[in-house]
């Protein structure tokens, strides 16, 4: 009995925790559903009339949807550049074991250390002497530096879960190197490819400094076009918690995918050695 | 946001593999061939702009007025005698001391609170691991619609309650003091993902035995647990200082350095001098310098861990 007590006890202290840490998330939610006259109610109204006329304001009227285009040309480029060139290179790390792939194994977590500040400013002089300034592939190529490091590292954690004796078996029967990996190392690896795949998705998706150095009026994304929009004015405050509740949508619906990978795949994965 | 899932593979420590592994001598060379393509792209977008910075930090480069002259070691001269480049690392330094002690302290309650719990974990971790996800452009918004004065959510409660609100957002102070709950709000959660995970891989056998010498809750989680994730602790405390301290999108989205400059860090002093005042030499040797400062810290950290590691055994 008393044991049920303390876990109830436990239970509503964790779930007040969370109710806290929702708080802005289901406010902003609210909010952008309220006419301006609900969002300055004080004190604050949870009682209202929904509208949903500033979703569709501001994702039609004032162009979010260009910016959401950008944002997913220039994600899914990255990661199908990222990813496949990050598979090989974890692949290849994964059936190395002397000390110099030791060597560049750490080389490549240390890259991951950058500031990306740092490197913001050359990629910006950069893509300005080559006119890339406003153009996809700076973005593009920007959003792969500094991801490679976090794929590569994750492609091979998951090659390593691959039994040497299927390699083995396969060079046995007289596939060259090529072949090894693409009839037997990546099939076996597919669902961490697509785990790799949606996290540099949504890295590439949630970047926000390269995106203001690099990216002009026809290229934004939607972090840095949000960030100049109505961050400032107050009037906006509907229209941009529209914005900003579109742009969280398609991470819920990343995290509902994720689910397992996330609280229990990734994250025992991680500890596991 | 990176961060969050390199977990998996920096924990998979490459040694404790070996023994597993044997290898053919002829798909050994050839899996270097792999990593040509990686390779070369990290050469030339990573490590060719990398050197390009550097460079440019030994020059007077001002993109606006067109100067581009050698200088040679000017700029980090220049700036290790600049009062704002010391203030905004004292800042930096205060805020990521502040934010990562709040979150790795409350991600450890939370974690263990959750080890304990014996239904509705999962559902909870979910919920939890949410604002950890959210584009930090997005979270800022959200968290600077809870804080602005007047209108903001927590504004309006304590007034409705009659009580007279501090402008968390313009007050110098209270900024800071919101620059770093921002932080927490976002990065506890990851916290609470890798220490949780890391309390369930501690041995039950070694918790029974505690427990039946009557260790009590706390005594078990500090003297047993704790402990024994201590690799994995110092891990997760060197890949969350490395990222708060580069932190650029939140800050800027909810103070954008203000009021004056409470809470610039050197990130946003650093972002300030290269794309506003168009120094990009200054700034570079700036980045450098953060450069430098970031990796012996992280360095230090893994000494530590090393030189402890070993007189354990």
């Amino acid at each position: 009995m008393r044991r049920t007590r303390t876990q109830t006890a436990l239970f509503l202290l964790l779930c007040s925790f969370t109710a806290v840490t929702l708080t802005p998330v289901i406010w902003a939610v609210l909010t952008s559903f309220k006419q301006p006259v609900d969002a300055f109610a004080v004190p604050p109204t949870v009682i209202f009339t929904p509208t949903f006329t500033f979703h569709y304001q501001v994702w039609v009227e004032k162009a979010f949807w260009h910016y959401l285009i950008n944002s997913v040309v220039i994600s899914v480029s990255t990661v199908l550049v990222s990813v496949s060139i990050g598979t090989m290179a974890g692949y290849g790390l994964s059936r190395l074991r002397s000390r110099a792939s030791r060597g560049v194994l750490f080389a490549i977590l240390s890259m991951r250390m950058f500031p990306h500040i740092l490197l913001a400013i050359p990629f910006f002089v950069l893509a300005k002497s080559l006119g890339l300034i406003n153009t996809y592939p700076a973005m593009i190529l920007a959003l792969v530096a500094i991801n490679q490091p976090f794929t590569i590292w994750l492609m091979r954690s998951f090659f390593l879960d691959v039994p040497h004796e299927l390699y083995e078996a396969a060079e046995i029967d007289g596939c060259n190197a090529w072949q090894v990996f693409l009839r037997v190392g990546l099939p076996v690896v597919r669902p961490g490819l697509w785990v790799t795949a949606l996290f540099s998705l949504l890295l590439a998706y949630n970047e926000f400094l390269l995106g203001l150095v690099l990216t002009g009026p026809a290229t934004k994304t939607l972090p840095v076009a949000l960030s100049e929009y109505g961050a400032e004015d107050i009037n906006y405050w509907t229209l941009s918690a529209a914005a900003a509740v579109g742009i969280m949508l398609p991470i819920v619906a990343f995290m509902m995918l994720l689910q397992r990978h996330l609280v229990r795949g990734l994250s025992m994965g991680a500890v596991k050695g | 946001m990176a961060i969050t899932y390199d977990v998996r593979a920096v924990a998979i420590a490459p040694a404790r593999r070996t023994g597993r592994r044997k290898r053919h001598h002829g798909s050994a060379s050839s899996a270097w061939l792999f990593l040509l393509p990686s390779a070369a792209m990290l050469l030339t977008v990573l490590l060719v702009p990398l050197g390009y910075a550097i460079w440019l930090s030994l020059f007077d480069y001002d993109l606006g007025a067109g100067i581009h002259t050698f200088i040679g070691l000017g700029n980090y001269d220049a700036l290790l005698h600049d009062a704002q480049f010391w203030e905004s690392l004292g800042r930096t330094v205060f805020i990521v001391g502040c934010a990562v002690t709040l979150e790795f302290s409350l991600g450890l309650l939370i974690a263990y609170g959750l080890y304990r719990l014996t239904f509705g974990v999962r559902t909870l971790n979910l919920l939890l691991f949410m604002p950890n996800v959210i584009t930090p452009v997005v979270a800022a918004l959200f968290l600077r619609w809870i804080f602005v004065s007047r209108w903001g959510l927590l504004s309006g409660i304590l007034i409705s309650l009659g009580i007279f609100p501090p402008d968390f957002l313009g007050d110098p102070d209270w900024a800071r003091f919101t620059v770093i709950l921002g932080d927490a709000w976002q990065f506890t959660p990851f916290m609470i993902l890798v220490l949780y995970a890391g309390l369930n891989t501690v041995d039950q056998a070694q918790i029974e035995a505690a427990q039946i010498d009557g260790a009590g809750i706390w005594m078990l989680l500090f003297r047993i647990m704790l402990p024994s994730i201590r690799p994995l602790v110092m891990f997760v405390l060197a890949i969350r200082l490395m990222d708060a301290f580069r932190f650029f999108d939140q800050i800027y989205v909810l103070t954008a350095g203000g009021p004056g400059t409470a809470t610039e860090t050197i990130t946003l002093y650093t972002y300030a001098l290269a794309f506003r005042l168009l120094q990009v030499g200054k700034a570079s040797a700036l980045g450098v310098i953060t450069l430098l400062l970031v990796a012996s810290a992280i360095a230090g950290m893994i000494m530590a861990l090393y030189r402890r590691e070993r007189g354990a055994f």
